[in-house]
C-alpha cells in the first residue's frame, strides 16, 4: 500500500507536469515575462523583509524558470506533489503517538495508519488540487504555493512534538516565523498594505489559497473526529483506492472546466511573436484562424514578415485597424504584440513607449525581463547608450538574460558594429528620418512617412496598403501609387 | 593545549583584520590629470552638513579606489573600497565642521591591473552656508500615461536615510504634485490622482483634509501648488493638458496645455480667489508662485493657440511662455489690475517655466527651453536667474555680472552657468536660507532625473552642481529606475501621518473648494 501511495503521488505529479507542459505552457511564459528576478542583495532584501517575503522570493525564483515551460511545469509538479505528501502526513499524524514520531511514516503496519489512510487518502490531494486550480489563473503567483507548502511543513513538524511547555513555546516561535515566511495566509487581509504577494491583482482575495491553507487545520481535526469510525472501517485499502480515484476524477473535471484555453491560445500568439516564430504563427493561423485582437495582430505581422500581408489580408480574419496596429491599451498584456509590430516596422520610439507603458502597467509593480530587453534594444538603436547600459546592467543580474546582455554591451557606442548588426543596423535604416508629431493612434500618414523615409522598408509599405484596404480608403491608395510612380 | 588556543585565535583574528583593512597605496604612478570620478564632485562647493560625498572611478576596470580628504590644519579622512569609497559619517561631518568656509583637498588613487595610479588632487569647498534638513521628492518612472509603484519620499541630507511619506501601494491611484510652505515640514499640499482623486492639505496640528478642488467656476482640478509665505493662501493653476510624441527627435514627448488658468486658494475661508486677468481664454497661465513678501504673484503666460489649433502636427512648438507678474494683496486677497511682463522670452523664441523666487527676495530662478512649459522632456532646457527689485526698487542683485549676448528678458537675466549641463535642467527649488538650489537634471543618462545642488552667492553666481550623495552612488543610481520628481527642501522630518492620509484618500468624502463671489 505504501508504495502504491507513492505511485499515486507520482501519477499526480506526472499529470501536473503534462498539463502545464503540454496544455498550459504559455501561461507559464506569461508569468515569466512579468517579473525580473535579480541576483542582487538589494532586490532580495526588499522582498524578504516583508511578511510573506520568503515565500514570495522562492515563488519569484522558481518563476524565472518558466521561460522554459517544461522546466516550469516540472517545478509546479514537484511543489504540488510535495503539498500532497505533507497533507498526507497531517492525515496520518493524529493516529500516531506524538512522542514516537511514527506518524511520519505511511505504513500499514502502524497501529491504524493504513485504515485511516484508507478513509482519508483522497483528502490528501485536495490542497494540491486547490493549488492547481489556483495556478490556472495567469495572475496567481507561485509564492502562494510556497506559502501553503511552508505552512503544511511547519504544522506537520509541530504536530510531532511531544505535548508540553516546550511545544507551547515552540508554537509561539513557529507562529512568528511562519508569519515572516508566508505572511498572513490565514487571514484574508488587504494584501497591498501588508505586502503579501499571492496574486498579481493586489485587490483579489485568493480564496483557493485560503482554502488550501485551511486544510492545515481541517485535516487533523477531521481525522481526530472520525478516528473511531475510521479505525473500525473495513475494506480500508479499497476505500483508499476509491478515494484516490474519486478525487482524481473530480480533479480532472475541475481542472478541465476551469482551464482558460482561450487565454492560452492568445498567450501562444504573443509568445510566438516575442520569439519571432513567423512560420509557426502562419502554421497556427492556417489550422485555426484567430478571432481575438492579439491573434490577428500577430497573424498580420507574420504575414507581413513573409511579404504576404497585402495579397492575403482578407484570406484571414480581420478586425479592422484594431487587428493591424491597435491603439495601445493601458494594460500590461495587449500592448506587447503591438509593440513587436512597431519594432519590426522600425517605429522604434513608438515600440519603446509601448513597452515602457506595458511594463508600468504590471499590476504588482514588478519589472519584466522581456520589457527590459526590448527597452535596451530600442535605446541602443536610438543611440541612447547610457540608458541602454542601465537596462543591460540590470539584465546582467539575471539568470537567463545575462548572456544576451553580455553579448550586447560591447555594441554600445560602436557605431560600425551596430550598422553591421542584422537587426539593429536594419532597424536604424528603417526608422523615421524627419521629425513630426503624432498622437496615440497610428495613422496612414505615419505609415506613409515611415515608408518614404526608406522605400526599402517593405514592411511599412505592406502595413500602409493594408491600412488603406482595411479602411476602404481608395483615394489614399491611389495617391500612394501616384506618389510612388512619380519620378 | 588550551593555552595555545588563545594566541592562535589572536593571530588568526589579527590576520583577518589585516586582510580586511585598506591596502596601502604603494609604487603608485603619479598622473598629471585629476581623476575621472562618478559622480563628478571635482571642485564643487558643498554645505557643511551634507552627507559624505562617496564616489567611484568612472572607469569600472578599477580594482580599488582610495581617497584621502585633508584640510590645511593637518586633519584627514580616508576611505578605500572596491566599488566606491565610503567615508565614515561621523568623521566626515567632523572634518566638514572643522573646515566651514574653508576648502578640502581630495587625493584619489585607483588600483588597476598594472598597479596603483595617484591623480592630481582636487578641491572641495565647504560653504559656511548650511543646507536644510532634508529633501522631499516623488519617485516615479519617466513614463507617459501609466504608472507603476510611486510615492513621496523624504531624504535626510546629512545621512543616506530615505523614508516613504506615502506610496501608491497604500491605495489605488497615484501621488502627484507635493508642496511645502517654505520647507515647513507640517504644511503640505499633495495631489492624489486616479479613482480616489483628491488634494490633501495638512494642518499645523497634523490633520489631513481631502479636498475636491474642481469647481464650476474653474477649468478643472487645481495643480502646481505654491504656498503664500503667510501660509494662508496657496496659488494653483488649472490645466487642460495633452501630450504628443516626436517621430525622430531627441525630445521624445511633448506635454502641453490646451487651456490653463490661475487661482489662489484661501485656506482660512475655503475659497478660491479668481481674477479675470489670470483667467483669460486667449492666454495660457501656469506655474504661479508668490514672491518672498507675498505681495506679487509670478507666473508663466503664453499666447494660446487658436481653437482646434493644437494636436498632432500642429504648432505646439510655437507655444512660448513669458515670465509675468501681478500684484496680490494678502490683506484682502485681491489681485492687481494689470499684468507686467518680467521676462519676454517669446520675443527671443524661448519659453519660461518653473519660476522660483528666492525666499530672501533677491532672485528668481526659472527654466528656459525652446518652447512649451514641460521642460523636463527638453534636452536644451537650462536654468536662468534674474534679480528681483528690492522693496525700494533696487535691482542691483546681479551688479558686476555682465549679461551674456542673447540674454533673454532683460539685461540682468542670465543663465545659471554653474548649475547647467548640456542635458536637461528643469524643476528647482531654493533652500530656506536662499543659498542653495536643488535642481532636477537628466545629465546623468539623458532619461532618469536626478537631484543636484549648487550654491548661489549674493551676486547670484552658482557654483558647479553636485549630485545628491549616496552611499554607493554608481550602484544606487544605476539600480534605481525612477526619476526624482519635484524636489523640495524641508527644514525637518515631515510631519505627515500616512495612515491618516490613506484613510482620507479611501474615504470618498471630500471637502469642496468654494469660490469667492
Amino acid at each position: 500500500m505504501r508504495n502504491l501511495h507513492f505511485l499515486y503521488t507520482l501519477l499526480f505529479g506526472v499529470a501536473v507536469l503534462l498539463f502545464f507542459g503540454l496544455a498550459y505552457p504559455h501561461h507559464l511564459h506569461y508569468q515569466e515575462q512579468f517579473q525580473l528576478f535579480l541576483f542582487d542583495n538589494n532586490y532580495v532584501w526588499d522582498i524578504v523583509k516583508r511578511p510573506g517575503g520568503v515565500a514570495d522570493l522562492l515563488g519569484r525564483f522558481c518563476t524565472q524558470f518558466f521561460l522554459y515551460a517544461w522546466v516550469g511545469a516540472a517545478i509546479i509538479a514537484v511543489l504540488l506533489s510535495a503539498v500532497q505528501l505533507l497533507t498526507l502526513r497531517l492525515v496520518v499524524s493524529p493516529l500516531q503517538p506524538p512522542s514516537t514520531g511514527g506518524g511520519r511514516r505511511l505504513d500499514n503496519s502502524s497501529p491504524c495508519g493504513g485504515r485511516l489512510v484508507g478513509a482519508f487518502y483522497g483528502l490528501s490531494f485536495v490542497p494540491s488540487l486547490l493549488l492547481w486550480l489556483f495556478l490556472l489563473d495567469e495572475n496567481a503567483l507561485l509564492g502562494g504555493v510556497w506559502a501553503v507548502l511552508f505552512t503544511l511543513h511547519v504544522v506537520g513538524m509541530f504536530l510531532h512534538r511531544p505535548v508540553g511547555w516546550l511545544r507551547r513555546s515552540q508554537l509561539v516561535v513557529a507562529i512568528v516565523l511562519l508569519y515572516w515566511l508566508v505572511g498572513p495566509l490565514w487571514v484574508p487581509a488587504d494584501g497591498m498594505t501588508l505586502g503579501t504577494h499571492y496574486h498579481r491583482y493586489p485587490t483579489v482575495t485568493p480564496w483557493l489559497l485560503w482554502a488550501a491553507s485551511l486544510f492545515v487545520v481541517v485535516v487533523p481535526l477531521a481525522v481526530r473526529a472520525c478516528r473511531r469510525w475510521t479505525g473500525a472501517a473495513p475494506f480500508s485499502s479499497l476505500i483508499s483506492h476509491l478515494s484516490f480515484l474519486f478525487v482524481a476524477v473530480v480533479m480532472g473535471v475541475l481542472v478541465w472546466k476551469n482551464a482558460n484555453m482561450k487565454a492560452e491560445r492568445v498567450m501562444g500568439y504573443d509568445f510566438m511573436a516575442r520569439y519571432q516564430q513567423w512560420n509557426r504563427i502562419l502554421e497556427t493561423v492556417n489550422r485555426e484562424k484567430p478571432n481575438n485582437q492579439i491573434g490577428v495582430t500577430v497573424q498580420n505581422l507574420a504575414l507581413a514578415m513573409h511579404g504576404l500581408l497585402v495579397d492575403h489580408l482578407f484570406d484571414y480574419n480581420q478586425n479592422g485597424l484594431l487587428g493591424l496596429l491597435p491603439d495601445v491599451g493601458t494594460d500590461a498584456t495587449s500592448p506587447l504584440p503591438t509593440a513587436e509590430a512597431f519594432y519590426q516596422l522600425g517605429m522604434t520610439s513608438v515600440a519603446q513607449r509601448t513597452v515602457f507603458e506595458a511594463q508600468e502597467a504590471i499590476l504588482d509593480f514588478q519589472k519584466s525581463g522581456r520589457c527590459y530587453k526590448r527597452l535596451a534594444q530600442t535605446y541602443l538603436i536610438q543611440g541612447d547608450y547610457a540608458v541602454a547600459r542601465k537596462y543591460l546592467a540590470a539584465l546582467q543580474k539575471t539568470l537567463f538574460y545575462r548572456a544576451w546582455a553580455n553579448e550586447t554591451l560591447p555594441l554600445l557606442g560602436d557605431e560600425a558594429a551596430i550598422a553591421k548588426h542584422p537587426e539593429y543596423g536594419r532597424l536604424r535604416q528603417m526608422g523615421y528620418k524627419e521629425d513630426f508629431y503624432f498622437g496615440d493612434h497610428v495613422t496612414a500618414d505615419m505609415l506613409e512617412r515611415l515608408y518614404f523615409s526608406n522605400t526599402d522598408n517593405r514592411l511599412a509599405f505592406q502595413y500602409l496598403v493594408a491600412y488603406y484596404m482595411l479602411t476602404g480608403d481608395r483615394d489614399g491608395y491611389t495617391k500612394l501609387l501616384q506618389k510612388i510612380q512619380k519620378p | 593545549m588550551r593555552k595555545h588556543i588563545l594566541p592562535l585565535v589572536t593571530i588568526l583574528f589579527s590576520l583577518l583584520l589585516a586582510a580586511c583593512g585598506p591596502e596601502p597605496v604603494s609604487d603608485a604612478r603619479q598622473e598629471a590629470s585629476q581623476p575621472a570620478i562618478y559622480p563628478d564632485y571635482i571642485g564643487v562647493t558643498i554645505p557643511v552638513n551634507i552627507a559624505p560625498l562617496n564616489f567611484s572611478m568612472v572607469d569600472e576596470k578599477a580594482l580599488l579606489v582610495d581617497a584621502v580628504v585633508a584640510d590645511s590644519h593637518g586633519h584627514s579622512l580616508s576611505s578605500q573600497g572596491e566599488e566606491a569609497v565610503d567615508f565614515d559619517l561621523d568623521d566626515w561631518h567632523a572634518l566638514l565642521s572643522q573646515n566651514r568656509g574653508d576648502s578640502l583637498t581630495v587625493t584619489v588613487s585607483a588600483k588597476y591591473d598594472d598597479g596603483w595610479h595617484t591623480y592630481r588632487p582636487f578641491t572641495l569647498y565647504v560653504s559656511a552656508d548650511s543646507i536644510d534638513y532634508g529633501l522631499c521628492y516623488r519617485l516615479i518612472a519617466p513614463g507617459h500615461e501609466v504608472w507603476s509603484k510611486m510615492g513621496i519620499y523624504e531624504r535626510d541630507l546629512s545621512t543616506f536615510d530615505e523614508r516613504a511619506l506615502i506610496e501608491n501601494t497604500q491605495f489605488e491611484g497615484c501621488v502627484n504634485c507635493h508642496s511645502f510652505n517654505r520647507g515647513n515640514p507640517s504644511r503640505m499640499s499633495l495631489h492624489i490622482r486616479g479613482k480616489h482623486g483628491a488634494t490633501l492639505l495638512t494642518g499645523d496640528d497634523g490633520t489631513v483634509t481631502a479636498y475636491n478642488t474642481k469647481t464650476p467656476a474653474t477649468l478643472g482640478l487645481c495643480v502646481y501648488p505654491y504656498w503664500h509665505p503667510s501660509g494662508r493662501y496657496i496659488a494653483y493653476s488649472t490645466n487642460t493638458t495633452r501630450q504628443t510624441f516626436h517621430s525622430a527627435h531627441p525630445n521624445r514627448i511633448e506635454v502641453f496645455d490646451e487651456a490653463s488658468d490661475l487661482q489662489v486658494y484661501d485656506v482660512e475661508t475655503n475659497e478660491l480667489l479668481l481674477s479675470p486677468l489670470v483667467k483669460q481664454d486667449s492666454v495660457y497661465e501656469t506655474y504661479p508662485v508668490f514672491s518672498a513678501d507675498g505681495r506679487s504673484l509670478y507666473f508663466c503666460a503664453a499666447r494660446a493657440l487658436p481653437p482646434n489649433g493644437s494636436g498632432p502636427g500642429m504648432a505646439i512648438d510655437s507655444i512660448r511662455y513669458n515670465l509675468c507678474r501681478i500684484d496680490f494683496d494678502p490683506q484682502t486677497g485681491t489681485f492687481g489690475d494689470h499684468i507686467e511682463t518680467i521676462v519676454d522670452a517669446a520675443a527671443q523664441k524661448k519659453s519660461v517655466s518653473f519660476p522660483r523666487p528666492s525666499y530672501d527676495g533677491r532672485f528668481l530662478c526659472y527654466t528656459l527651453a525652446d518652447y512649451g512649459q514641460f521642460s523636463i522632456w527638453h534636452h536644451e532646457a537650462d536654468l536662468w536667474i534674474i534679480p528681483l527689485p528690492s522693496p525700494d526698487g533696487d535691482t542691483s542683485g546681479l551688479q558686476g555680472n555682465e549679461a551674456p549676448s542673447g540674454a533673454v528678458g532683460g539685461a540682468a537675466a542670465r543663465p545659471l552657468t554653474g548649475a547647467n549641463s548640456p542635458d536637461t535642467e528643469s524643476f528647482h527649488n531654493w533652500s530656506t536660507n536662499s543659498r542653495w538650489l536643488v535642481l532636477s537634471s537628466r545629465r546623468d543618462d539623458g532619461l532618469y532625473t536626478r537631484p543636484y545642488f549648487c550654491h548661489v552667492d549674493t551676486n547670484g553666481v552658482a557654483t558647479k552642481a553636485f549630485m545628491l550623495p549616496q552611499r554607493n552612488p554608481r550602484r544606487f543610481y544605476r539600480e534605481r529606475f525612477l526619476s526624482f520628481n519635484v524636489p523640495d527642501f524641508v527644514t525637518g522630518p515631515a510631519r505627515f501621518d500616512s495612515r491618516q492620509a490613506v484613510r482620507a484618500i479611501n474615504d470618498d468624502r471630500r471637502k469642496d473648494f468654494g469660490v469667492r463671489k
